[in-house]
C-alpha cells in the first residue's frame, strides 16, 4: 500500500449514489498531517455524505479511502467496520449533537475512551484493581480535556440540561478523548453565536497546535472556514469544484458561481 | 468517616444487613412468618427485574420474555437436583448457562428487529417455553407442576426457610453491587450510548452486535438466577406462574420503581409484588384489584414521576432541606 507521505487521509474518486441521486460523485482530496482542512459546498452538496463514507456509516459505491492511523500504519478504511474506525485515530462529531442526555457530562466524554479500556467486564463487575486504576486515570484525562475546553465545572451535571454551546463542547471533548489523529467536525459552529464562534476558531487552532492532529471541517459559516482552514475543498452537487488556500477558493470563479452565486450577482 | 458514609458499596451492604434482620423480627413475633416468604419472593423477582432494567432501561431493548426464561431456569434446577440428583451449585450453574444461551440467540434476532417487533418476538419465545412446561411433563410435571426442596450448600449446609431467605438476600445484594459496578463503568456507558444514539455509539467504537448480546445475556442470566432461587425458595413451579402477566409485572416494576435505578427496581418489585400481598389482601375489595392497581399506578408514575418513584425520595429530601433552611432564617 502507498505510504501516504505526509498525509493522514487520502480520498480518491469517491462516489456514492442514493437511487438515481449521485450524492458524492468522483470526489478526490487529501489532508496533510497537522492541517486544518475545510470542506464547503451549498446545502445538499454531499458534505455529510462524504463524511459518512469516510467513517464507514455508508459504504461507498467506488473509490479508495486511505488513512494513516495512530499506529503509523496506512489503513484501507473500507476494510473496517464502522465501530473500528475510532481505534485507528479517526473520530467525528455530528451535525446534530448526539449525546446521552441522562448521563453526566464527564460520562459522555468517557464514552470517547470506550476502545481504550483494557479491563474486562469481569474486572469492572468486581471492581478489581486494574479496572479501578484505569477508570480513575481516564476520568482524570476526561476532566483535563473538559478543563481545556473551559467546562470542567459542569463535569458532574447531566448533559440533558446544558445549553447548546456547552453540548457542542462536550461532543468535542468526547472526540478528543480518543486521542485522534484526524477529527472530523460536521458544522461545529451551527447554532453558536458570534463570540462562541470566535472562541471555537481559537480552540480549533489551539487543538491542532497542541495535539498535533489534523482537522477536517465542514462549515457554512464562511468566516470560520476562511479564518481557520489551511486549505479548502469546495464541492457542489457531489462534484469536486476546487481546492486551495482560503484566498484561492474565494477568488475561484466556479466556487463563486456555485457557492457564492447570489452574492456575486448582487455585487455585479 | 464521611467518605465511608458516602461510599455507595457500603450502602448496598448496609441494606443487606437490614433485610437480614427480618426473620429475626418474625421469630420475635413482631410480624407474621409468611411475610418472610413474601419479602424473599420480592427480592427474587427484583433480581430478574434488575436484568430487565439493564436490557430496557440502559440498553433500550424491549423484552416480554423474562417470565419464560425465569421459568426455564426454575424447571431446570428442579430437574437437575431432584431427578438427576446433582448438587445445588452445579445445577445452579447449568440452569443459568442453558437459558442464557437461548437468551443470546434472541439477542442475535434483536439485531434485525426492534421496538414492538422485538417485544413480540421475545413474547413468542416465552410462550413457546411456557407451552413446553405444559407439554413435556416427564421433565416439568405438566400442569401438576414440579417440586423442589431447600438447597444444601456445598453438600453440608442444609438451608431451611430462614436460611434460604438469608441466601436470597445475599444473592440480591451481590447482584445489586455487580450491577452498580458494571452500569457505572465502561459497559454501562456503552449501553447508555447505544440507547441514546446508535450512530454516536458506533462512531465511539461501541460494537452494537456485542453489546446487544451482552445486554440479552445479562438479562437472561439475572432471570435465570431468579428462577433457580424461586424454585428452591417457594419449592414448586407450575406453568401458570410463567405467563405474560409475570413478564408485564417485571415491566411494571422497573417503570414504577425507576428505569436505570438499582434501588428503584427493588422499590418497584416491592410495590408490584409485596404491597398487594402484604396489605391489599387484608382489604376484601382490593384483593381482586391488584391488576388494575398496577395499571393505574403506572399511569400516575409516568405522569408525575417519569423517572420512577425512587425519585420521590430525592424530592422529599429537597423539600425537607428547604423547610429546615426556612426555619433557620
Ligand atoms: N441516507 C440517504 N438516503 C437518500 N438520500 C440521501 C441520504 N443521505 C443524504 N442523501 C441525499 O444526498 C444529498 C447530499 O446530502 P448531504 O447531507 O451529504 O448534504 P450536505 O452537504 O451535508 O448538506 P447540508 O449543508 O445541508 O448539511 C442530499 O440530496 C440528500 O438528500
Ligand atoms: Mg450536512
Amino acid at each position: 500500500m502507498e505510504n501516504l507521505n505526509g498525509l493522514v487521509l487520502k480520498v480518491d474518486a469517491l462516489s456514492i449514489a442514493f437511487g438515481g441521486l449521485k450524492a458524492v460523485d468522483n470526489l478526490s482530496f487529501d489532508i496533510k498531517e497537522n492541517e486544518v482542512f475545510g470542506l464547503i459546498g451549498p446545502n445538499g452538496a454531499g458534505k455529510t455524505t462524504a463524511f459518512n463514507c469516510i467513517t464507514q456509516f455508508y459504504k461507498p459505491n467506488s473509490g479508495t479511502l486511505l488513512f494513516k492511523g495512530r499506529d503509523e500504519q496506512v489503513h484501507d478504511l473500507q476494510k473496517k467496520k464502522v465501530h473500528e474506525i475510532i481505534k485507528l485515530g479517526l473520530v467525528r462529531t455530528f451535525q446534530n449533537v448526539e449525546l446521552i442526555r441522562e448521563l453526566s457530562v464527564i460520562d459522555n466524554v468517557l464514552i470517547g475512551a470506550h476502545v481504550d479500556f483494557i479491563s474486562t467486564i469481569i474486572d469492572q463487575a468486581f471492581r478489581l484493581p486494574r479496572a479501578r486504576r484505569e477508570e480513575k486515570a481516564l476520568r482524570k484525562e476526561a476532566l483535563r480535556i473538559l478543563g481545556v475546553l473551559g467546562i470542567e465545572d459542569r463535569a458532574l451535571l447531566p448533559a440533558g440540561g446544558q445549553p447548546y454551546g456547552v453540548l457542542k463542547k462536550v461532543e468535542f471533548a468526547r472526540a478528543l478523548m480518543s486521542n485522534p489523529r484526524l477529527i472530523i467536525l460536521d458544522e461545529p459552529a451551527a447554532g453558536l453565536n458570534d463570540s462562541e464562534t470566535i472562541e471555537l476558531a481559537k480552540l480549533i487552532r489551539k487543538l491542532r497546535d497542541e495535539l498535533g492532529c489534523s482537522i477536517l471541517l465542514v462549515e457554512h459559516d464562511m468566516r470560520l472556514v476562511m479564518d481557520v482552514c489551511d486549505r479548502i475543498c469546495a464541492i457542489s452537487f457531489g462534484k469536486f469544484l476546487a481546492v486551495g488556500t482560503p484566498k484561492e477558493i474565494k477568488e475561484n470563479r466556479d466556487v463563486q458561481i456555485a457557492y457564492l452565486g447570489i452574492e456575486v450577482e448582487a455585487n455585479a | 468517616m464521611k467518605k465511608l458514609i458516602k461510599n455507595p458499596h457500603l450502602h448496598f451492604i448496609f441494606l443487606g444487613l437490614l433485610l437480614m434482620i427480618v426473620p429475626k423480627l418474625a421469630e420475635m413475633g413482631l410480624f407474621k412468618v409468611s411475610y418472610v416468604t413474601t419479602l424473599g419472593g420480592t427480592f427474587i423477582l427484583a433480581i430478574a427485574a434488575l436484568g430487565l432494567n439493564i436490557l430496557l432501561g440502559f440498553s433500550g431493548l424491549v423484552s416480554l420474555g423474562t417470565a419464560g426464561f425465569m421459568g426455564l431456569a426454575a424447571y431446570l434446577s428442579a430437574y437437575f437436583t431432584v431427578d438427576l440428583g446433582l448438587s445445588f451449585e452445579l445445577s445452579l450453574i447449568l440452569a443459568v448457562v442453558i437459558p442464557t444461551i437461548v437468551g443470546i440467540l434472541v439477542g442475535l434476532v434483536s439485531l434485525k428487529i426492534e421496538g414492538i417487533y422485538l417485544a413480540i418476538a421475545t413474547l413468542a419465545v416465552s410462550e413457546i417455553l411456557r407451552k413446553t412446561f405444559e407439554e413435556f411433563d416427564f421433565f416439568t410435571g405438566g400442569f401438576s407442576g414440579k417440586t423442589a426442596s431447600y438447597p444444601t450448600l456445598l453438600g453440608t449446609y442444609e438451608l431451611d426457610r430462614a436460611g434460604m431467605y438469608y441466601f436470597v438476600v445475599a444473592v440480591l445484594i451481590i447482584v445489586m453491587l455487580i450491577t452498580y459496578n458494571m452500569m457505572n463503568g465502561r459497559l454501562g456507558r456503552a449501553l447508555n450510548a447505544m440507547r441514546g444514539s446508535e450512530a454516536a455509539s458506533q462512531a465511539m467504537g461501541v460494537n452494537l452486535l456485542n453489546h446487544r448480546l451482552i445486554a440479552f445475556a445479562l438479562a437472561t442470566m439475572y432471570a435465570s438466577i431468579a428462577g433457580v432461587l424461586y424454585v428452591h425458595f417457594i419449592k414448586y413451579s407450575y406453568p401458570s406462574i410463567w405467563t405474560l402477566k409475570l413478564s408485564l409485572d417485571f415491566l411494571a416494576m422497573i417503570v414504577i420503581g425507576g428505569l436505570r435505578s438499582i434501588y428503584g427496581t427493588l422499590l418497584g418489585a416491592f410495590i408490584v409484588f409485596a404491597v398487594p400481598d402484604l396489605f391489599l389482601k387484608q382489604i376484601p375489595f382490593f384483593s381482586e384489584m391488584s391488576y388494575v392497581l398496577n395499571g393505574v399506578l403506572i399511569i400516575l408514575v409516568i405522569i408525575f414521576y417519569p423517572n420512577g418513584l425512587i425519585n420521590m425520595f430525592a424530592d422529599i429530601k429537597r423539600l425537607f432541606n428547604k423547610l429546615s433552611k426556612g426555619e433557620g432564617k
